[in-house]
C-alpha cells in the first residue's frame, strides 16, 4: 500500500485491498441488517416428562402445528419432545393426544416429525441445536440450519423458577445458558430475528440475561407468578392444555396464512385475570415496531415481498447511506483510502457484491463460480465504464482474499 | 455447688480459659434442678400443644392426581357386583362344609371377567414367641412338617395384566372373606371389589396390574394375606411341602372341577404373581352400623408403629370426602372425647390464640375447643396403637415388605332396599377405582409424603419434626442430671471428708482417695448392668412359661412373676448383691446409682425412639419423671419439710404407676373401665405384644421394667 504515489493505471490494484479492509469493517458491524428475512425456522421444546406433565407435550404439539398450518414446513422445525404421552400406558387414548377435552383434534395424527424425543431432549443437546455444534453424525433433519436471514421462534414449555427451566426432571437450563446460546447465534449469524416465547412459572425470569440484538422475549408469567393449566380434562385424568399457550392458540386460531395481524395485537391479546398470571415481553433488544410486524414473520413463513425493476437492486441501495457514517466514525490510518472508496460508493453497488462474494466463499453451500458468472450478467445492466473495470478486477480480488486465507 | 467447686479450683491455679459451649453446659449441670423442671413441663405442654400444632395434609407427590379423572364405574358393573353376593349369600352356596363352593362362584367370576385366576392354599401359621426373630422379617422359607388336612385355607386370587404395562407393578386389593361363616358385609365388600374389578378389565389406561386377593379369614385376616404375601415374596423351593398339601382330597376335587369346566381359561394350579406391589388396599365392610351417615374408616398401623406413606391415606381422604362424600374416620380414643379436663385445656389454648390473634393479626393457631378435644383424642389414639407396635388389621402383612397399605372399612348407614345397596357399591366401588386409578398414575414408590406422623384428624397431621419436639425436650433434662448428680455426689463426699478429718489428711489421702472416688461409679454401673441383665432373663422367661401345657393367663402371669423375682433374688445375692453391702461410709452411694440409671434410661428411651417413636414417647412420660425424682424416701421422711414430703407422695405414686403391669391396668380402666380387669389379661397382652413382634415388649422388658426397679431400689436405700 506503500506505492500510493504511483499513475492511474494502478489505481483499481490499489482499490482492491482497500475493498477489503472495508468489506471486512463492514462484515464486523452492521452484518444482520445485511440480509433480509429469507426464511423461517422453529424450535418447539417440551422438557418436562411424566404423565402428569401431559399438557406440556400438548402444548407443544399444538403450536407444532399452528406454525405448521401458517406455513413453517417440517424441515424446519425442530420438534423436542422429553416424554412420549401418546403411547402411555395410562392414556386412556393410545396413540393420541389431545389439547382440550372435546376431544376434536387429534394433536398427534399424521406427520408429526419429533426430531428429538425421550432421553434425547437434554440441555446439552437443546444448546447444540441452538448453537449448531453438532457431532457429525448428527442427521440435517436434527440441526437448525439456519442463516443471517432466519426469523426463529423458539418456543419452550415446562418447569420453570426464577431464571432456570427444567429439563427432564434431573437438569436446569439456566438463563445465562439460554443468553450465551443465542450470544452465539448472534455471532454465527444463524438469525435474523428471534422470538422465544416461554410458557412455565416465573417465565421472565428466564430473558434476564438476553443481551443479543434482534430478540423479542415473551413469557407467560412474571417473576414469583405461576403459570396455570387451563382445563382438566376428566376422561383422560390429567389437565390438557396451559392457559397462556391456550390462549395464543386461541388467537391463532383465527387467523389464517394471509392474516396481518401484528405482534402487538397478539401480545396484548392475553387477558392476565384470564391466564392467571401477567405476561411479560421484552422488546429492548428488538428494532422493529411490534405493531408492524405481523405475526407470521415467525408464527408462519410469510416474507416482505419487495418489487423491485432488477434483481439484487433493491438489496444494495439500502445500506449505502450507512457505510459513510461508518466510515467517518473509524479512525484515520487509512483515511485518504476512504475517501476513495467513498467517492466509489456514491453511485455505485459493486461493494455490495464483495461481501456477498466473500461469503460465498466461506458459506459452503453457494458456489462462488455462479455467483461470479451472475456478476458478469449483472454488469451488463450497469452502465459506468467504472463498473466494467471493477468487474474485470474480481478475479484478482478473489485470488487475493483466497491468499489471504 | 459447682459454683463453689469452680471456687475452688480458682484458688488452686489462675483459671484456664473456658469455651463457651463448655461454660454453658456447666451451668446447665449446677441448674439441673431448675433446667429438668422446665423441660419436662415444657415436653409435656408441648405434646398437648401437638393437635393445635397439626397440619393440614396436602398431596404431595403430583403424579397422584386423585379425583381427577371421572369415575367410570357405571349401574352396569354395579348390577355385576350385585349378582356376586346374590350368588354368594344365596343359601346353596353355602352347603359345603369347607366353604369351597363359594371360592369357586368367585373364582368363576373373574374367569368370566377374563381375569388370570389361581387358588392359593396356605396353612396358618399359629404366631409363637420367638426370641431372636424380632425385627426380622417374616420368617421365609420355612417349612412345616404337621400339615394336616383339614386346616387350610384358600386364598382366591385374580389377576388382571395392564394391557399395555410392562408388568412391572401391580396394585393389590385385598378382601377378607370367610366362606364359612360369611355375614353379608363381607359379601358385600367381595360385591364392590367385584364391580371395581370388571371395570379394570374393560379401560385402557391400567399401567399397573392388579391383583384381587379373596383372603380365606377363616383363620383370621391377618394370617390368610401373610401367608399368601410370604408365598408371593419369597418362592419356596422345596418340593415337600407342595405335594403334601395337594394330597388332600378336597382340594385336588377343586382344581379338577375348575380345570374341567373351564377349557383353554386362564385359570392355573401355580401361583400366579404380577409385578412388585405399589399400594394394597384392604377393603371391608361392617355388618352393624348405627351412624347416621355412611363413614369409612381408615387403619394404618403397621407392625412396630410403622405407617404407610401419609400420601396414600390422603388420596382415600381426599377421594371420600370430596368425590364420594363419605365421612372419613381414624381410630380415637373415645374416653378422651368426653373428659372435661381436655375440653377446658381447649378453650384455654382457644382463647390465648385469641389474645395472639388480638395482638398480631396473622398469628393464627387457634383451633376450636372441640377440635381440639377431637384431635387430641385421634392423636393419643395414633400413639397408642403405634406405641403397641400390632397392625391394626390385614394391611399390617404388607408393611412388613414395605408395601403401602390401608385397611379401609366401610360402615354403610344400615337398611335392606336394594337402592342402597346399589348406592353403597357404587360409591364404594368409586372411592375404589379412584384410589387406584390414582395409584397407577404413580411413577415410583410412594415416596414424597410422610412416613413418620401421627394423625390428629383424618385430614390433619403432625409430622416428625414436630412432634419430636416434645420427646426431646422431655428427655433433655437426663443427661444433665446425671452429670450433676455425679458431680455432686464426688464433691460432696469430698466435702465430708475434708470436715471430719485434718486438712493434712486431705493431702495425705488426695490422690489415691480421687482415683477411687473417680471409679465409683463403677459399682453403681454394675448393680444397674446386673439389673437390666435380670430384665432381659425376664423378657426370655415367657418363652418357657409359655411352653407349659394348659396354663390359664393367671397362672402363667403369677409363675412369670414368681419367677422373675426369684431370679431377681437370685442374681442379688450371687452377683455380690451390691444393694445390700453398698458401703454404708459413702452417704452418697444412691446419688451415684441415679446417675448411672437415669444414663441407661436416657440411652434406652432414645434407641427406643428410632425404633418406635410412640413407644418412646409414651415410656418417657412414664419413665422421666419417676427418674428425676426418685430419692430415698428415709431423707424425706427425716427431712419433713413440706417439699420433701410432696416429693414422698410424687415419688410413692410414680413408683407404682411405672411398674408396667400397673400402668397397663391403669390404661385399661381408663379406656374400658376397671370393672372387668382381670390378672390374666396382662399376661395376654404381653402375648399379644410378642407374638406380633413388637419391639415395644422388649422396651418394656429391658428398659422399662429395669429402670422401675432400680428406682425403687433408690427410693428404699438406706442411707
Amino acid at each position: 500500500m506503500e506505492t500510493f504515489i504511483n499513475p492511474k493505471s494502478l489505481f483499481h490494484l490499489l482499490l482492491l485491498p482497500c475493498l477489503l479492509l472495508y468489506s471486512s469493517i463492514a462484515y464486523n458491524s452492521s452484518p444482520v441488517e445485511a440480509a433480509m428475512h429469507t426464511n423461517n425456522w422453529a424450535v418447539l421444546v417440551c422438557t418436562s416428562r411424566f404423565w402428569f406433565n401431559y399438557r406440556h407435550m400438548a402444548n407443544t404439539l399444538s403450536l407444532y402445528r399452528t406454525v405448521k398450518r401458517l406455513g413453517i414446513p417440517d424441515e424446519r422445525i425442530i420438534l423436542m419432545l422429553a416424554d412420549d404421552m401418546a403411547c402411555n400406558t395410562r392414556n386412556k387414548y393410545p396413540a393420541q393426544v389431545f389439547n382440550n377435552e372435546n376431544h376434536r383434534l387429534n394433536l398427534y395424527g399424521d406427520n408429526v416429525e419429533v426430531d428429538y424425543r425421550g432421553y434425547e431432549v437434554t440441555v446439552e443437546n437443546f444448546l447444540r441445536v441452538l448453537t449448531g455444534r453438532h457431532e457429525t453424525a448428527v442427521p440435517r433433519s436434527k440441526r437448525l440450519l439456519s442463516d443471517e436471514g432466519s426469523h426463529i421462534l423458539l418456543y419452550m414449555t415446562g418447569h420453570g423458577g426464577d431464571e432456570f427451566l427444567k429439563f427432564q426432571d434431573s437438569e436446569e437450563l439456566q438463563s445465562h445458558d439460554l443468553a450465551d446460546a443465542v450470544k452465539q447465534m448472534k455471532e454465527k449469524h444463524r438469525f435474523k430475528e428471534l422470538l422465544i416465547m416461554v410458557d412455565t412459572c416465573q417465565a421472565a425470569t428466564l430473558f434476564n440475561q438476553l443481551q443479543s440484538p434482534g430478540v423479542l422475549a415473551i413469557g407467560s408469567s412474571m417473576k414469583g407468578e405461576n403459570s396455570y393449566s387451563h382445563h382438566l380434562d376428566s376422561d383422560v385424568g390429567v389437565s390438557v392444555v396451559d392457559r397462556f399457550t391456550y390462549y395464543t392458540l386461541a388467537f391463532f386460531e383465527r387467523l389464517n396464512i394471509y392474516d396481518n395481524a401484528s405482534l402487538s395485537s397478539l401480545f396484548s391479546s392475553y387477558n392476565p385475570s384470564l391466564l392467571m398470571s401477567t405476561t411479560y415481553y421484552r422488546k429492548d433488544l428488538y428494532k422493529r415496531r411490534l405493531e408492524e410486524v405481523p405475526v407470521t414473520n415467525f408464527f408462519g413463513s410469510v416474507m416482505e415481498t419487495i418489487h423491485t425493476d432488477a434483481a439484487y437492486k433493491a438489496l444494495s441501495r439500502r445500506n449505502s447511506g450507512r457505510f459513510e457514517d461508518e466510515m467517518s466514525l473509524d479512525q484515520s490510518v487509512h483515511h485518504i483510502k476512504r475517501r476513495m472508496l467513498i467517492k466509489v460508493n456514491d453511485g455505485d453497488e459493486i461493494h455490495d457484491i464483495n461481501p456477498e462474494l466473500l461469503q460465498g466463499e466461506e458459506g459452503a453451500s453457494k458456489c462462488p463460480w455462479s455467483t461470479f458468472r451472475n456478476k458478469f450478467q449483472k454488469a451488463e445492466n450497469v452502465d459506468s465504464l467504472l463498473n466494467y473495470g471493477l468487474v474485470a478486477m474480481i478475479p484478482l480480488l478473489v485470488i487475493s482474499t483466497w491468499l489471504v486465507q | 455447688m459447682a459454683e463453689t467447686k469452680e471456687k475452688s479450683l480458682s484458688d488452686e491455679k489462675p483459671k484456664p480459659r473456658v469455651r463457651p459451649i463448655v461454660r454453658l453446659g456447666i451451668f446447665l449441670i449446677s441448674h439441673s434442678f431448675l433446667v429438668s423442671v422446665v423441660c419436662c413441663t415444657a415436653g409435656v405442654l408441648a405434646l398437648f400443644l401437638l393437635p393445635v400444632l397439626a397440619k393440614n395434609t396436602y398431596i404431595s407427590e403430583n403424579a397422584l392426581m386423585p379425583g381427577s379423572a371421572s369415575p367410570m364405574l357405571s349401574n352396569q358393573h354395579v348390577s355385576d357386583g350385585n349378582r356376586l353376593v346374590k350368588d354368594l349369600t344365596n343359601p346353596n352356596s353355602k352347603s359345603s362344609e369347607t366353604g369351597i363352593e363359594s371360592h369357586k362362584i368367585i373364582a368363576q367370576y373373574m374367569l368370566d371377567l377374563g381375569a388370570e385366576v389361581s387358588f392359593h392354599k396356605f396353612h396358618p401359621q399359629m404366631n409363637q414367641f420367638h426370641p431372636l426373630h424380632f425385627f426380622s422379617s417374616p420368617v421365609s422359607g420355612k417349612i412345616q412338617e404337621n400339615y394336616s388336612c383339614s386346616s387350610y385355607g384358600i386364598n382366591t386370587v385374580g389377576i388382571i395384566r395392564a394391557p399395555r404395562g410392562d408388568g412391572k407393578e401391580a396394585i393389590v386389593l385385598v378382601t377378607p372373606y370367610n366362606a364359612l361363616k360369611s355375614g353379608f358385609g363381607e359379601a358385600l365388600s367381595l360385591g364392590i371389589a367385584y364391580s371395581v374389578f370388571s371395570l379394570l378389565t374393560q379401560v385402557t389406561w391400567l399401567a399397573k396390574d392388579i391383583i384381587w386377593l379373596v383372603a380365606d379369614s377363616q383363620y383370621g385376616e391377618y394370617a390368610a394375606v401373610a401367608a399368601w404375601l410370604r408365598e408371593y415374596q419369597s418362592p419356596k423351593f422345596s418340593s415337600l411341602s407342595t405335594p403334601n398339601a395337594e394330597m388332600c382330597p378336597d382340594v385336588n376335587n377343586l382344581f379338577e372341577l375348575k380345570g374341567h369346566s373351564i377349557s383353554g381359561s386362564k385359570f392355573s394350579n401355580s401361583f400366579r404373581r404380577a409385578g412388585t406391589m405399589a399400594a394394597a388396599l384392604v377393603l371391608k365392610v361392617r355388618d352393624q352400623n348405627e351412624q347416621f351417615e355412611d363413614t369409612i374408616s381408615i387403619y394404618a398401623e403397621a407392625s412396630n408403629g410403622q405407617m404407610p406413606n401419609l400420601d396414600l391415606i390422603n388420596v382415600v381422604n381426599y377421594l371420600a370426602v370430596h368425590r364420594q362424600g363419605l365421612r372419613v374416620n381414624v381410630e380415637k380414643l373415645w374416653p378422651l372425647l368426653n373428659s372435661s379436663w381436655l375440653k377446658s385445656l381447649g378453650e384455654i389454648f382457644e382463647s390465648l390464640a385469641k389474645v395472639a390473634k388480638s395482638l398480631y393479626p396473622k398469628w393464627k393457631f387457634g383451633i376450636p375447643a372441640t377440635e381440639y378435644v377431637e384431635g387430641t383424642a385421634t392423636l393419643a389414639s395414633s400413639l397408642y396403637y403405634q406405641a403397641l407396635g400390632v397392625p391394626t388389621g390385614p394391611h399390617g402383612a404388607f408393611r412388613d415388605y414395605q408395601v403401602d397399605a390401608i385397611t379401609l372399612e366401610i360402615s354403610p348407614k344400615f337398611s335392606l332396599d336394594k337402592v342402597w345397596r346399589n348406592d353403597i357399591l357404587l360409591r364404594g366401588g368409586r372411592l375404589i377405582e379412584g384410589v387406584i386409578r390414582s395409584v397407577n398414575n404413580l411413577l415410583e414408590k410412594f415416596h414424597q409424603s410422610f412416613f413418620l406422623y401421627l394423625l390428629t384428624s383424618p385430614s390433619k397431621f403432625v409430622s416428625v419434626g414436630v412432634y419430636m419436639i416434645a420427646f426431646a425436650l422431655l428427655i433433655a433434662p437426663l443427661p444433665m442430671v446425671a452429670a450433676s448428680l455425679y458431680v455432686d455426689a464426688n464433691s460432696s463426699s469430698n466435702y465430708s471428708k475434708g470436715d471430719s478429718s485434718t486438712p493434712s489428711a486431705i493431702t495425705d489421702t488426695d490422690e489415691h482417695g480421687i482415683a477411687i472416688r473417680s471409679w465409683r461409679w463403677l459399682n453403681s454401673a454394675k448393680l444397674v448392668f446386673i439389673v437390666h441383665l435380670w430384665g432381659a432373663i425376664v423378657s426370655l422367661l415367657p418363652y418357657f412359661i409359655s411352653q407349659i401345657p394348659d396354663c390359664s393367663p393367671t397362672t402363667s402371669f403369677m409363675i412369670w412373676v414368681l419367677l422373675s423375682i426369684l431370679s431377681l433374688l437370685t442374681s442379688n445375692s450371687v452377683l455380690a448383691s451390691p444393694l445390700a453391702c453398698a458401703k454404708a461410709t459413702q452417704e452418697k452411694e444412691w446419688a451415684l446409682v441415679k446417675s448411672v440409671t437415669i444414663s441407661s434410661v436416657f440411652i434406652g428411651l432414645g434407641l427406643m425412639s428410632v425404633i418406635n417413636f410412640a413407644t418412646a414417647e409414651i415410656g418417657a412420660l412414664l419413665m422421666v419423671p419417676m427418674c428425676l425424682l426418685a430419692r430415698p424416701l428415709k431423707l424425706d421422711v427425716r427431712a419433713g419439710t413440706l417439699r420433701s414430703f410432696c416429693r414422698l407422695i410424687c415419688n410413692l405414686v410414680l413408683g407404682h404407676i411405672a411398674f408396667p403391669p400397673a400402668a397397663f391396668f391403669l390404661l385399661k380402666g381408663m379406656l374400658d373401665g376397671f370393672g372387668n380387669a382381670n390378672v390374666g389379661d396382662f399376661w395376654m397382652w404381653v402375648e399379644s405384644l410378642w407374638a406380633w413382634n413388637s419391639a415395644t415388649y422388649l422396651f418394656i422388658g429391658m428398659v422399662q421394667l429395669p429402670c422401675w426397679v432400680l428406682c425403687v431400689s433408690i427410693l428404699f436405700h438406706t442411707c
